[in-house]
């Protein structure tokens, strides 16, 4: 009996899918620090978000970028990693929302960077949700990739859940099958609780690419997750690497962002429009975060959020090409409580360690 | 001058093909027995972007088993470097060119029969041999390629192996194997194969079989098995299916 037991875990386990599909909420992956460090509740809680572009710095990366590149070298993965630690332990982030964590790709040496940022910063607790797991992407030799989203905390995180988000919907079944599955990551933190009512910190990173109306359904999709909440009487503090710009702002990057030998804007084009650097491609998508802004409150109000001590991202070669460190905001923090105003701030310095900046602010506990 | 004992369809055996008779299937290398000494092998449609050959030469009979050598000669280059490339079927990436590589294996095959079952022992070592800078983060991290291009970047490797086949019919039989390659110091050190297949032989020209694969084995991301062939887009196993024939030249 124990044999066939056995064979029967061999089997399952040989029958791995090769690309991972998720539920519409399945539970997040849970990490915790290998040695913790002690943290008392604090009467403010900060939270950062921030996409560290799987720790490859400004690397020209084929996938979004003027790059052809692919896989950088670990001892350089190991030194930008090392710095976003660093910049994260000199934050102090309570909460941290991370996208773009690999946790076990080729490209990024199989390193785990949700476990190694965890171990080098005071942050304890972790949760995780694929938003890309394949054994194998023949594709530009990218070969093995699990990377997504994270919550990390320097309290425990409990109820994680990885909820999905609509596939694009302007691919073909194959090119569809090997791509992202964009997703949110909710957690609970019951020692933040405030009151009776919980706090709940959410993490979306919304599609780059598509050129209908999925981030549409995403936005709305997050909405929702936020609403739910809200309603519940619960808090949330949110935030990610929403890939909208703010209501008002420039709409159309095509020709800052254009590589050597691409063509946009013109009759001979074979598409009008760059993917990802074009922000208006359904109805409404310029006005897209504007139910984000009436209804809660914006770390960066949406007033300052055109302003350039504001922008959080660039394409990675768009410093090399053009000079340009970050032109545009790309990245959020929301909450149904209320931001420190004084304490909101978009962190440029760093723009060297990926092609987003991080983004924090902080609440007050304590008041109901 | 050692002659060996003879036979049809016995490709992981000691036994060599009798003289002037090819065999070659689907999966399998097209092979051609030269005489009763000299075997000769290769994969005809991987030849041309992936040279390569074998030899199987008998060596002295070792009690009650049959014994041969295999000698390999390969050279993965060519076709390597045209799967580094940008876009679909990029298998490795483009920011690496693969340097000229030269694999050699030799294999001790020996093989006798205890009440009715054909059982095979192999023992070898693998050797290879890199021209230039071989980056090593241009391997190809998938079951069953792995480990078989791991010698490159590892310099050596060894592996080891056996396989038992039985008669259950006058055409139907069955061949299980189990190998296990070594190679130690690189990352991800070993994998373990094993198939099970059942074969119909139609006529001593032609044979089919059908069974599978499994693999297991560590690999630098970790620990990973796998039944094989897999369909990706199906999420699903499938029996292997070969097909094999030979002819007799006159």
């Amino acid at each position: 009996m124990k044999n066939i037991s056995l064979l029967t875990i061999i089997v399952l386990m040989s029958c791995e899918p090769f690309v991972s599909e998720f539920d519409d909420v399945s539970d997040a992956i849970m990490y915790e620090a290998s040695s913790k460090t002690t943290a008392d509740v604090p009467d403010k809680v900060k939270v950062v978000t921030w996409n560290i572009r799987f720790g490859i710095g400004r690397f020209p990366f084929f996938g979004d970028s003027c790059g052809d590149s692919v896989i950088l070298d670990n001892q350089s993965i190991g030194r930008i990693m090392s710095a976003i630690a660093d910049t994260l332990t000199a934050m102090d982030p309570d909460i941290v929302l991370l996208q773009e964590a690999d946790v076990n790709s080729k490209r990024t040496g199989y390193m785990d960077q949700v476990q190694y940022l965890l171990d080098n910063t005071n942050l304890n607790y972790g949760c995780y949700g694929s938003m890309w797991k394949a054994d194998y992407i023949m594709s530009d030799g990218i070969g093995r990739v699990d990377a997504g989203n994270a919550i990390l905390s320097k309290f425990e995180l409990t109820d994680a859940e990885r909820i999905q988000l609509p596939l694009r919907g302007d691919q073909d079944p194959p090119i569809q099958y090997f791509y992202l599955r964009r997703n949110i990551v909710k957690a609970k933190i019951p020692e933040l609780a405030i009151g009776a009512s919980s706090l709940f910190a959410v993490n979306i990173h919304a599609t780059a690419f598509a050129t209908d109306d999925t981030k549409e359904q995403h936005i709305n999709e997050y909405i929702n997750t936020l609403a739910e909440i809200h309603d519940a009487g619960d808090y949330f503090v949110t935030g990610g690497d929403l890939n909208s710009v703010p209501p008002g702002a420039e709409t159309d990057y095509c020709l800052s962002d254009m590589c050597d030998g691409d063509d946009y804007h013109t009759d001979d084009a074979l598409n009008e429009h760059k993917e990802g650097s074009y922000f208006e491609n359904f109805e409404g998508e310029p006005d897209i975060l504007l139910p984000l802004y009436s209804a809660y409150d914006a770390a960066i109000d949406s007033s300052e959020s055109g302003a350039q001590v504001n922008f959080t991202h660039a394409p990675s070669t768009s410093y090399a090409m053009n000079n340009i460190k970050y032109d545009r905001k790309l990245d959020y923090l929301f909450t149904n409580r209320m931001w420190i105003d004084s304490l909101s701030h978009t962190h440029q310095g760093p723009w060297e360690l990926s092609d987003h900046m991080p983004v924090s602010a902080a609440i007050e506990m304590g008041v109901e | 001058m050692l002659s060996s004992e003879t036979r049809f369809w016995d490709s992981h055996s000691a036994y060599l093909l009798p003289e002037k008779r090819i065999e070659v299937g689907v999966f399998q290398p097209l092979r051609y027995g030269h005489s009763d000494n000299l075997e000769y092998s290769v994969y005809p449609l991987w030849f041309f972007v992936m040279p390569n050959i074998s030899i199987k030469k008998p060596t002295a009979a070792l009690g009650n088993f049959n014994s041969a050598m295999r000698y390999s000669f390969m050279y993965p280059t060519p076709f390597l470097n045209m799967i580094a490339k940008s876009g679909l079927g990029g298998v490795i990436s483009p920011d690496f060119q693969m340097p000229t590589m030269i694999g050699i294996s030799g294999t001790w095959l020996l093989s006798s029969s205890f009440r009715g079952v054909d059982v095979t022992l192999s023992t070898g070592m693998d050797i290879g041999i890199v021209l230039g800078d071989l980056d090593s983060r241009s391997s190809i991290d998938l079951p069953l390629v792995y480990h078989r291009l791991g010698a490159y970047y590892n310099n050596w490797g060894m592996h080891t192996g056996i396989d038992l086949q039985k008669n259950i019919g006058s055409n139907i039989s069955v061949l299980g194997d189990c190998d296990l390659r070594w190679l130690p110091g690189l990352d991800g050190d070993f994998s373990l194969e094993h198939k099970l297949l059942i074969s119909w032989k139609k006529s001593d020209n032609f044979r089919v079989m059908t069974g599978y694969k499994f693999v297991m084995g560590e690999y630098p991301y970790g620990s990973d098995m796998r039944l094989l062939p897999y369909l990706p887009m199906a999420e699903m196993w499938v029996p292997m299916i070969e097909l094999q024939w030979a002819r007799n030249r006159k």
